[in-house]
């Protein structure tokens, strides 16, 4: 504005045009600081202040003031051009150049044009600066939790786990680190009790002894799920990512865990021998499990469909939508339910699996299960460890 | 007294009615007018095979809706809104106190009656679901007939 000001002043009536100056720096001299040596760069009035005090000083012929010469100015600009807004206070010499330029106002307007220019440019390079300085530290700090995270995964899980998962940038919950730090160490005594599995099936270990690691088995998924369900009250959007889990185990994931029914169909060829009531109940266990796993998913369309409703509530673009987002979060209360009964409908399932079948079919139906889960975080392993292609 | 007796010829089947309620529960009327009273609520679980409790719009309700449609059953549903949810939950109480020892908690909603019984909230009727005993007590209560 003021340049626009100033530009059209000076084709017209340079001494209008020193008036003005002279006016507004009566308005700014507050900024100035006027009986100094330094010329004192205040943000509005910038680098040509002190020409303009120079040449409405020597109009006046004010003489306690220093006063820039012309070459003096050049240098100044010249150091615009390299440098940031923070200009040195150089030293100022004395002038008698005054004179000269209030008798050639043109050249005088041209470079105060051109310090206008540098200065405008010095401020758009600051601000870039200031603005990658900024995205920089935020960058910084993901980078920062992201090791962190990884450090503590390191340290508690057994292999499978890839840190190429820790890119995206969410403040970290406290609450959250300990559940990853938790079922770090379930996966470790979960390969415990599968190696354990393992070896009584193969020394052949009676019934009795089979019962109890089956027993432990259950027991251990169910503190999983109590796991789970802790989480799920902290941030329930976290534990439906999956982002605790293994990238191949996301590829199936199902309200923030495994499907039963996927898994009965993988576990049912390594149940037998089983006798003909046996199949016949693992079979409806698994058409039950489908049909609850089918009311859920659509339990669940039916939620996404109400929380949609309460986010797109009202008129969409007035750019004012707290009521909307606050009773849309409302809503998402029952997603924490959601999870804790498909944990539940797991639960049952593997309950009933244990009820159905005799120890050593249980036993058997349980290793399988868990070297199928351990499989697939070998494969999230070795996923992430593939070299990349060159582009 | 009169609300017992009237419980013995609603609940044909209910097992052990030990304490059975020895003062008349207060009518309690919503802000609506509408009367949601022992009567009413006890009316609905015996008259229908299955009755599900449920707040308006709930997910979880829709869950156990299309179970039981899965087993061929078409439940009814009573819509629980906020003026009412306290005199409900207050009935279903009561009735859960009845029947069972056990079950001294708040009833959560959604809540599902089969045959006049009490199953449970969502992961009850999974549970039986699951554990194969949902069926038997549908067709017990007569609303399944294969």
């Amino acid at each position: 504005m003021e340049d626009g000001l100033c530009i059209t002043a000076v084709g017209f009536l340079p001494f209008v045009f020193l008036f003005l100056i002279e006016f507004k720096l009566t308005h700014s001299r507050n900024k100035m600081n006027s009986t100094s040596t330094h010329f004192v760069p205040s943000r509005r009035m910038d680098i040509y202040e002190p020409i303009h005090q120079m040449t409405m000083w020597g109009d006046f012929k004010e003489n306690n003031c220093e006063d820039l010469s012309p070459p003096m100015i050049l240098e100044i600009e010249g150091k615009l051009d390299n440098q940031s807004e923070e200009t040195s206070h150089g030293t100022v010499g004395p002038s008698s150049n005054d004179q000269e330029a209030s008798r050639r106002p043109d050249k005088v307007q041209r470079r105060l044009a051109q310090n206008r220019e540098a200065a405008r440019k010095s401020r758009l390079r600051k601000k870039a600066y200031v603005q990658q300085l900024e995205s920089s530290k935020l960058k910084l700090i993901q980078l920062e939790q992201e090791l962190g995270r990884a450090r503590q995964q390191g340290l508690c899980a057994g292999g499978g786990l890839d840190t190429s998962q820790l890119g995206y940038s969410e403040t970290i919950n406290p609450g959250i680190t300990a559940f990853e730090m938790e079922y770090g160490h379930w996966v470790e005594e979960q390969n415990i009790q599968i190696s354990d599995l393992r070896n009584a099936l193969q020394s052949n270990v009676g019934d009795m002894e089979l019962s109890i690691l089956i027993e432990r088995v259950l027991k251990h998924y169910a503190d999983l799920f109590a796991m789970k369900a802790t989480a799920a009250r902290i941030d329930v959007f976290y534990l439906m990512s999956g982002m605790w889990k293994t990238s191949a185990e996301r590829f199936f994931l199902w309200i923030g865990g495994f499907r039963p029914s996927e898994l009965l169909k993988v576990l049912l060829p390594h149940l037998e021998p089983m006798s003909e009531q046996q199949h016949f109940e693992v079979c409806n266990l698994r058409q039950n499990c489908q049909q609850a796993e089918d009311a859920f998913s659509q339990g669940m369309e039916k939620l996404r469909y109400i929380v949609a409703e309460a986010v797109g509530a009202g008129r969409l673009g007035e750019g004012n939508y707290l009521p909307q987002i606050t009773a849309a979060i409302e809503k998402l209360e029952a997603l924490v339910r959601f999870v804790g009964q498909a944990d539940h409908l797991r639960q049952e399932t593997l309950q009933q699996i244990s009820r159905i079948l005799e120890p050593p079919q249980a036993a058997r139906g349980l290793l399988a299960l868990g070297e199928y889960l351990q499989r697939l975080r070998a494969l999230s392993s070795l996923w992430s460890s593939r070299p990349c292609e060159p582009t | 007294m009169e609300q017992s007796i009237s419980h013995r010829i609603l609940f044909p089947t209910a097992t052990a009615v030990a304490n059975g309620s020895s003062t008349p529960p207060p009518a309690t009327a919503d802000p609506c007018g509408e009367a949601i009273n022992t009567e009413s609520i006890r009316k609905v679980v015996a008259e229908n095979a299955v009755v599900v409790f449920a707040r308006k719009g709930c997910c979880m309700c829709h869950v156990i809706k299309l179970l039981l449609h899965g087993h061929g059953v078409k439940p009814k549903i009573f819509d629980v809104d906020e003026q009412n949810e306290a005199a409900v939950t207050n009935e279903l109480f009561k009735l859960i106190g009845e029947v069972g020892s056990g079950k001294a908690s708040d009833p959560q909603l959604p809540a599902a009656f089969v045959g006049g019984k009490l199953i449970g909230g969502l992961d009850k009727v999974i549970g039986a679901h699951i554990s194969g005993e949902l069926v038997p007590k549908l067709k017990e209560a007569r609303a399944l007939w294969l």
